[in-house]
């Protein structure tokens, strides 16, 4: 008798361990998990496991409310399918707008603080933006004990890497974005020049003169002159080897270097009102390209896939828009800079497992990307998603309503990189701005001055306080 | 000769717990008004104070440490609180006479009609700007602005002819126009407003002065120089003491019209200190508030000169 009790001990002990290495790794819920306990008679163990903070790595607490995410306003505007297709599957969900703007994290943090959140999840965090913030805040926790193992392997490489910051992910991705080329085929053939992407800079140079020279259109190319969307993909598509060590854009670079060189040349074609400042979102938004792209003044156009899209809403005929991927320098890498706007888990927030529950259902829901990719009645936002098997999904399948350039965009990814987390990780191309645009200007003749100054700026502002 | 002792003291004893009373119900009145001051403004003001002397990094896990006057040492040898403080007091001297020339002239002209209804109307045509809210304001002004679509770059490049659409004007987004182009906004959204502040100071001037003035011979001019405007001023200093604080710390129009581009017209003081408080690193919140407290103090010794400048000399 004592033997058996000893081996029932024994096997408790071994099926214990292997339910909490499978909590850990996400691959089972913890309703799973306290399910499979109690099912092995080791309630108790069980739930001194999920009273474990530091197994969890996240304080744990009884959920005493509906699972509360709250999303960034665009997102809710964009994809009205969240709201109406993907929620009402959730029973007592309490859906809300978030209180923020121009990436403004402050209520989250403040909440933090007093250990204490109103809200479960965030959906409307880029990882290089504002997440470092709020992992360095502590108002967010690691998704690894919640997210399902097939999820991550799900996710495209590159994205699947976006996330993570000292092994652990911190952002669950949904809509992405990546910086591509776009041509207006009206002008393009209007100009005598062929409807296809251009493979290098130096075509795309050739045909933004082409465009001015022909009259078809008064600018022959455009781009957002914020540095996450130009300068950075510019100089990704020559070469992606220029982060520091603690992940820093070095714009002492040769391919940075380069990259500006271009932008110049790329000015001599562009609308003049290029290089001001956005006129919403702290200036990071409402940008003059914008206004170029959507008056049909600009033949080609370099930003995030959904911005020619939504812009060419209202020309005369948008089935005009193209999309491709980003030119390259001769002999470059051909790359460019993704990122991916997701969810941010609250650490002081409830509901974790059904708020890991509800990602799921939301970034796998086809309404949803049919309706970003298709368009609905309240627009076309061309929002991707980040995980392969629906790419592959539509490659086997196609739907009628997919477009061509959703496989280049696809395939853009392959060899894109996102621009590595750091707390300045946004700030680096705020403050360089104005400093690396003298050489653009002609305040400055040497480009390389001008990059250097641009590193020295943002070097004094991370030293601040030395 | 018991009685005759006892009752002075007993006397004076009640007369005292009724002092006593009085004087405690007195503070029971005052409490609400001193709780809100308290509350409300003495301890934001004191508390920002003491951030401002320490290393409060709002993202650090971190406590705050006494730092000093290191902060202020810091933010004044930091050329940009130099830069944001002219920009800001650029920004105030384009504001600053349009909240007072053009109001008072308009409403020494609408004071001057004499159908009460006509005079009436115009009152309400100069409110509508004062109570658009202020999103639909930034908005419409926007567009009004745009180098693309606006209709003030349409007028000069496509009627007039005056610019071509490489060389119109560039209004918003961080050029040498930004600022003026912000005080073209506010002063059309104040006019009405600030109109009625000398309408009510020209309704308070007795009929007989200008009347008297007349009589003596003064002309119109005369009469506006040496007795309307006289009268105005108590209402002027107002407006350019309130308006001078405001022009100063403007920040909401100049986060959305121009950004955190350092280099622009529009990163002043207190969009430096916004930026460090909430957006840089790990949100510098100490030496935010010290930045503060300097742009503060600067104000506090400008509003002391225009009060000296206003005094009455009655």
């Amino acid at each position: 008798m004592a033997k058996k009790i000893q081996r029932n001990k024994e096997q408790e002990y071994l099926l214990h361990q292997k339910l909490v290495k499978q909590l850990n790794a996400g691959q089972i819920s913890r309703r799973g998990f306290l399910t499979r306990m109690l099912a092995g008679s080791l309630s108790l163990a069980g739930l001194s496991v999920l009273t474990d903070s530091a197994a969890l790595g996240a304080p744990a607490r009884q959920d005493t409310r509906p699972l509360t995410p709250t999303f960034y306003q665009w997102i809710d505007d964009l994809h009205p399918g969240i709201e109406s297709v993907v929620n009402p599957r959730f029973d007592n969900l309490n859906f809300q707008i978030a209180p923020v703007q121009g990436f403004g994290v402050e209520r989250f943090v403040a909440e933090a603080r007093n250990q204490e959140s109103t809200w479960d999840v965030y959906v409307g965090t880029t990882p290089f933006v504002e997440m470092v913030q709020l992992k360095e805040s502590g108002a967010i926790e690691p998704w690894d004990p919640f997210i399902p193992q097939e999820v991550v392997d799900d996710m495209i490489p590159s994205i699947r890497e976006e996330g993570i910051v000292d092994g652990q992910r911190w952002a669950w991705p949904f809509l992405l974005d990546v910086i591509v080329q776009s041509w207006h085929a009206g002008i393009l053939t209007e100009a005598g020049l062929e409807d296809a992407p251009a493979a290098t800079w130096t075509e795309y140079l050739e045909r933004a003169q082409a465009i001015v020279e022909s009259g078809a259109a008064p600018f022959g190319a455009t781009f957002d002159a914020r540095g996450w969307r130009s300068l950075a993909p510019f100089t990704h598509s020559l070469s992606t080897d220029v982060y520091t060590e603690e992940g820093l854009f070095d714009f002492r670079s040769e391919p940075a270097i380069e990259a500006l060189k271009l932008m110049k040349d790329i000015m001599q074609f562009a609308n003049p009102d290029i290089l001001l400042e956005g006129a919403s979102d702290g200036g990071v938004n409402d940008t003059p390209d914008e206004a170029a792209w959507a008056a049909e003044r600009a033949g080609q156009y370099t930003k995030y896939q959904n911005a020619p899209i939504r812009f060419a809403e209202n020309w005369v005929d948008p089935d005009q828009v193209r999309l491709g991927p980003l030119p390259s320098f001769e002999g470059g890498e051909g790359s460019t800079v993704f990122w991916t706007t997701g969810a941010a888990l609250f650490r002081f927030g409830q509901n974790k497992e059904a708020a890991a529950e509800y990602m799921t259902e939301l970034t796998y829901d086809m309404q949803i990307w049919q309706d970003s990719i298709a368009g609905t009645e309240t627009g076309r936002p061309m929002q991707l998603p980040p995980y392969q098997s629906i790419y592959a999904e539509w490659e086997a399948n196609p739907p009628a309503w997919l477009p061509d350039f959703v496989g280049l965009v696809r395939g853009q990814l392959d060899v894109a990189k996102a621009i590595p987390n750091h707390l300045f990780g946004l700030q680096q191309f705020v403050i360089g701005k104005p400093v690396w645009e003298t050489f653009l200007t002609d305040e400055e003749s040497d480009p390389a001055v001008a990059m250097q100054n641009a590193w020295d700026a943002v070097q004094a502002e991370i030293n601040r306080d030395a | 000769m018991t009685t005759v002792t006892v009752k002075p003291e007993t006397h004076i004893k009640s007369k005292g717990l009724l002092a006593r009373l009085r004087l405690n119900g007195n503070w029971l009145f005052v409490l609400p008004a001193l709780v809100f001051f308290i509350g409300y403004q003495a301890y934001p003001i004191l508390r920002v104070l003491w951030m401002s002397f320490t290393d409060l990094q709002y993202l650090s896990g971190d406590p705050a440490n006494w730092v000093g006057l290191k902060n202020y040492i810091n933010a004044l040898k930091d050329p940009l609180l130099w830069q944001g403080l002219w920009r800001a007091g650029q920004f105030t001297l384009m504001f600053l006479p349009g909240t007072i020339i053009l109001p008072l002239l308009l409403a020494i002209l609408i004071d001057r009609v004499r159908n009460q209804r006509v005079a009436t109307i115009y009152r309400v045509i100069l409110l509508i700007p004062a109570v658009i809210p202020s999103t639909l304001v930034f908005v419409l002004w926007k567009w009004m602005y745009n180098f693309q679509i606006g209709p003030i770059n349409h007028i000069l490049v496509n009627i007039l002819g005056l610019y071509t659409i490489r060389t119109a004007p560039q209004w918003l987004g961080g050029t040498s126009l930004t600022l003026p182009a912000i005080a073209i906004m506010e002063v059309w959204w104040g006019l009405g407003y600030h109109a009625l502040f000398f309408l009510a100071g020209l309704a308070s001037i007795p009929k007989e002065l200008p009347e008297a003035a007349r009589v003596d011979g003064a002309n119109e001019w005369q009469l506006f120089w040496h007795v309307t405007l006289p009268r105005l001023q108590p209402i002027m200093a107002i407006l350019v003491v309130l308006r001078f604080g405001s022009a100063m710390a403007v920040i909401d129009e100049y986060l959305i019209l121009g950004g955190f581009n350092r280099a622009t017209p529009t990163y002043t003081w207190t969009v430096f200190m916004y930026d460090q408080a909430f957006k840089s690193g790990l949100w510098r919140q100490g030496f935010a508030a010290a930045i503060g407290m300097i742009g503060a103090i600067v104000m506090m010794i400008v509003v002391a000169g225009l009060l000296w400048v206003f005094r009455s000399r009655d």
